[in-house]
């Protein structure tokens, strides 16, 4: 069941007064929405200047006769300057918040084309801020003079829900593409769950203001993505000072306080001259405070109440200074445990983790390497100036170990990156050959290593040659070499690994069996042993 | 009645909803309409067909589902016509002879005499004038022993409305069948121009342009002023009495339409009926279906027939035991006979 609609709008004091017999021939915006064949007004609320009660009257008994379904409720409604934003606002606020909405059972529309611009503006306001929970009504005169023209003229409901347009709708997703793009600096990412978390930092990136801490393994990207939704902030939500970045890490002491906050000068020895200070700096911009678990108790206490006063006391001084900063916090650690044990402030923790987002490690998001590795190469061509390709074979040797178990990229973007660096620059003319990819997997390898941990396996098998083995066929191969190496025989070794399959056999050939497999990688019972 | 009848409105306008809900009321035949006005660009029920099924409910006591503004469906199950006083008010200046069309034979078959109030607009496009109801329609429904009268109260044009007609209806004791074939002599022809808050030169141009294609001296108009019309309008009526029935053809005044066009148009269609021998014009034939089917036969000669008047009869059958047949008698005349099955 559809239900009853009401339409609440202002007297035309212009558009609807036109007098006699004649008005019937002219188009008057309230009596014409209370004549359209497809829309059926059950109330009517006008809002009447008491100026105008004599025009209101002809209006209402019109109404009454074009539309004997509707009722007309009129309102007194006195502006001294229906052109004076404050007092119409006000004036339609209080309205509004008085007004009792039904809308479970009554739909609503504001008729938007009669009162002032000023009038249109604030019933536009109050129905974007969802005062009034319903649609706006414009009425025209009929598009063209002609046989069905028409005095009363035409409506559109215009719904302020932009994603039901669908022109705008493409519009916006284009737009939100390029947004997007941005946040991932250009990188065609697949992984779904990191393209998730994209899109969510996008809408809080434009949306809020407040602190955003980004948790996850060194190395992530926390850093990127900070100046990232800064880049956002400044095109899209009117961020207007600068981008500071800081790692907490590096802060110990007089030197964290000064270097936040700033100092007077003489605040202590050697402060010869004054500094304004990290947070003074990102006025009206950004900072970003990666590893923030490593900040001390007081610059913590400092900061907090930097962010809910928006001003702080510098070193030394006693006027506070007033900087309108937001906050970007990263950290590797899991706070709420460094709350537990008195490391961090509780309260500053609920102040930044309004909005926490956890970045996945390269090792989770495997499906980006490839995307990854053009854009370090990319990176290292515009730092450098000198562009490095790689050669199809050593490219598809480097992402198949990349994506692999064995590549573990603990430290995760900075290993990525480390491994284009060292790959460009040591690779001759320009090309990185298979040579160089099966050198760079040794050395990620060899980086990797837990120090307590023995030489891996890799024995008889070069880099290069591992770099070539599926991961499926390595493990089993791993598994072969490493019970090679326990068995005093070829023989033995086959009589443990076909433990199974070999009862069922009327001959056994264990030996023959394994042989047959090592072969498959150019592999013999003697080159294990002596690895 | 516990069966539900299915109509499809596909391919009908309102005037297909409007003869369901009369054919309805008088048999207690309850009926769901589907794909209302489905083909019109504004599919659906629009306000002056929700006045419709309204007013319809209204004398019949009915329930109905779907009664909303953009409703291709609508569930329509009557209860008993006992007749009475009623009053409807129509909004936009909707046609009130439309609603008074689809309530009249309703009304017939009440138990008790009814009065009807109707306000909204008397003299519309797309709709029979008030002067056509009381000349044209009625009479005819006398000889079929139908006792009803109907008073112009005020005249109401489209946009403004404002009109008001009434009547009063007396239920038929018996109904008479319709032989309708002959014109019989002439008695008279009339031009009348009846308008409100326009010039009398827009009146004057309109008999101007009717007199010279129907070759009538211009002193047979007469000009009516409307004084009391609450907006502005205009309508001329060109009409030819016989001594058994009486045709009128009317122009409506709209916006961005001359005159002259509006007052040929209706000249040309009194010109066509007068070159015929036919005693019945196409919009009377079609308003005289249901009259004949509810008095169980009857024949009639017409000019035409339209598509109204096939969707029509083919809904007729569907509510009652009768079937209609339609013969060329030749020379632009067909019989139209009413049969009961």
């Amino acid at each position: 069941m559809k239900k009853p609609l009401v339409v609440l709008g202002f007297l035309g004091t212009t558009l609807d007064r036109h007098q006699e017999r004649d008005r019937w021939s002219k188009w008057r915006p309230t009596v014409g929405l209370c004549q359209q064949e497809d829309l059926l007004v059950a109330r009517l609320e006008l809002l009447v200047d008491p100026k105008f009660v004599d025009l209101a009257d002809m209006i209402i008994s019109d109404v009454r006769q074009v539309s004997p379904e509707t009722e007309v409720r009129a309102h007194l409604f006195p502006l001294r300057d229906p052109w004076d934003f404050q007092e119409v606002y006000e004036q339609l606020y209080d309205f509004v918040r008085s007004y009792p909405f039904a809308p479970d059972d009554e739909d609503y529309l504001i008729h938007l084309t009669t009162g002032t611009h000023v009038g249109q503006i604030c019933w536009f306001l109050l129905n974007e801020a969802r005062f009034v929970p319903g649609r706006l009504l414009q009425t025209a005169p009929a598009s063209h003079r002609g046989r069905d023209s028409n005095p009363a003229g035409r409506y559109e409901i215009i719904d302020l829900d932009l994603s039901k347009y669908e022109r705008l709708a493409t519009r916006f997703a284009q737009e939100q593409e390029r947004t997007l793009d941005l946040l991932k600096g250009g990188i065609t990412t697949r992984n779904r769950a990191f393209n998730e978390l994209i899109g969510q930092i996008e809408l809080v990136a434009v949306r809020s203001r407040a602190p955003i801490l980004l948790t996850g393994p060194t190395g992530a990207g926390k850093s990127m993505l900070a100046g990232r939704i800064y880049d956002l902030r400044r095109t899209r939500a009117g961020l207007a000072g600068e981008f500071v970045e800081v790692n907490c890490a590096t802060l110990r002491g007089d030197q964290a306080m000064s270097a936040l906050f700033g100092h007077k000068r003489g605040a202590f020895t050697g402060a010869q001259s004054e500094r304004p200070g990290l947070l003074k700096q990102a006025d009206d911009g950004l900072i970003f405070l990666d590893e923030i678990g490593e900040l001390g108790l007081d610059e913590q206490a400092m900061l907090l109440r930097a962010l809910e006063d928006k001003s702080f006391l510098p070193l030394g001084g006693d006027k506070p200074v007033r900087s309108d900063f937001q906050l970007i916090a990263g950290t590797n650690r899991d706070l709420r445990r460094e709350v537990a044990s008195g490391r961090f402030r509780d309260d500053l923790l609920a102040r930044i983790n309004l909005w926490t987002f956890s970045l996945p490690s390269l090792a989770e998001r495997r499906e980006d390497l490839a995307a990854n590795v053009d854009f370090e190469l990319e990176r290292f061509a515009a730092s450098h100036r000198r562009r490095v390709r790689f050669q199809k074979e050593a490219r598809e040797a480097f992402l198949r170990f990349a994506r692999g178990p064995e590549a573990r990229w603990s430290a995760n973007f900075r290993d990525l990156n480390a491994a284009v660096t060292r790959l460009a620059t040591l690779a001759p003319k320009g090309r990185i050959t298979e040579a160089c990819v099966a050198a760079e997997i040794a050395r990620l390898q060899e980086s990797w290593r837990d120090p307590e941990e023995p030489q891996k396996p890799g024995g008889p098998l070069s880099a290069g040659q591992r770099a070539a083995i599926d991961p499926f066929d390595l493990a089993q191969l791993d598994y072969t070499i490493s019970v090679c190496r326990e068995s005093r025989t070829l023989s033995e070794a086959g009589r443990t690994l076909f433990a199974v399959s070999r009862t069922k056999r009327r001959v056994t050939n264990d030996a023959d069996r394994l042989k047959k497999y090592l072969a498959r990688f150019d592999l013999t019972w003697d080159a294990i042993r002596k690895s | 009645m516990t069966s539900i009848l299915t109509l499809c409105g596909e391919h009908g306008g309102g005037q297909l909803l409007r003869s369901a809900l009369a054919l309805s009321l008088i048999t207690g035949q309850a009926f769901r309409m589907t794909g209302i006005r489905g083909q019109r660009p504004k599919p659906g029920l629009m306000r002056q067909h929700l006045t419709c099924v309204k007013a319809a409910a209204g004398i019949g006591g009915a329930g109905v589902e779907g009664a909303e503004i953009g409703s291709t469906e609508l569930l329509f199950s009557p209860g008993a016509v006992v007749g009475g006083d009623f009053s409807f008010a129509i909004g936009s200046g909707g046609s009130t002879t439309l609603v008074l069309q689809t309530l009249l034979p309703a009304l017939l078959h009440a138990a008790c005499p009814s009065t009807l109030r109707i306000e909204g607009g008397t003299h519309n496009p797309f709709a029979p004038p008030f002067e056509f109801i009381r000349h044209c329609y009625l009479p005819v429904l006398g000889k079929m022993g139908v006792h009803a009268e109907v008073t112009l109260e005020r005249p109401g044009f489209m946009q403004a409305g404002g009109g008001m007609l009434t009547a009063s209806i007396v239920p038929v004791k018996k109904w008479r069948k319709l032989h309708l074939t002959e014109r019989g002599e002439a008695v008279e022809t009339f031009g009348r121009v009846m308008q409100a808050h326009l010039s009398n030169d827009i009146a004057r141009r309109g008999i101007a342009t009717a007199s010279r294609v129907l070759n009538w001296p211009e002193d047979r108009f007469e000009i009516h002023d409307a004084t009391d019309s609450a907006g502005p309008g205009g309508i001329i009526l060109l009409g030819a009495r016989f001594a058994n029935v009486c045709e009128i053809s009317s122009g409506v005044a709209q916006m961005g339409k001359s005159v002259e066009s509006i007052a040929s148009g209706a000249a040309k269609g009194l010109r066509g009926y007068l070159a015929s021998s036919a005693p019945i014009g196409a919009h009377l034939a079609d308003q005289l279906l249901l009259p004949m089917a509810l008095a169980g036969g009857g024949e009639i000669h017409t000019l035409a027939i339209t598509h109204h008047t096939r969707t029509n009869i083919a809904l007729i059958e569907q509510f009652l035991p009768v079937n209609f047949t339609v013969e060329d008698l030749g020379q632009g005349v067909k019989a139209v006979r009413c049969d009961e099955r």
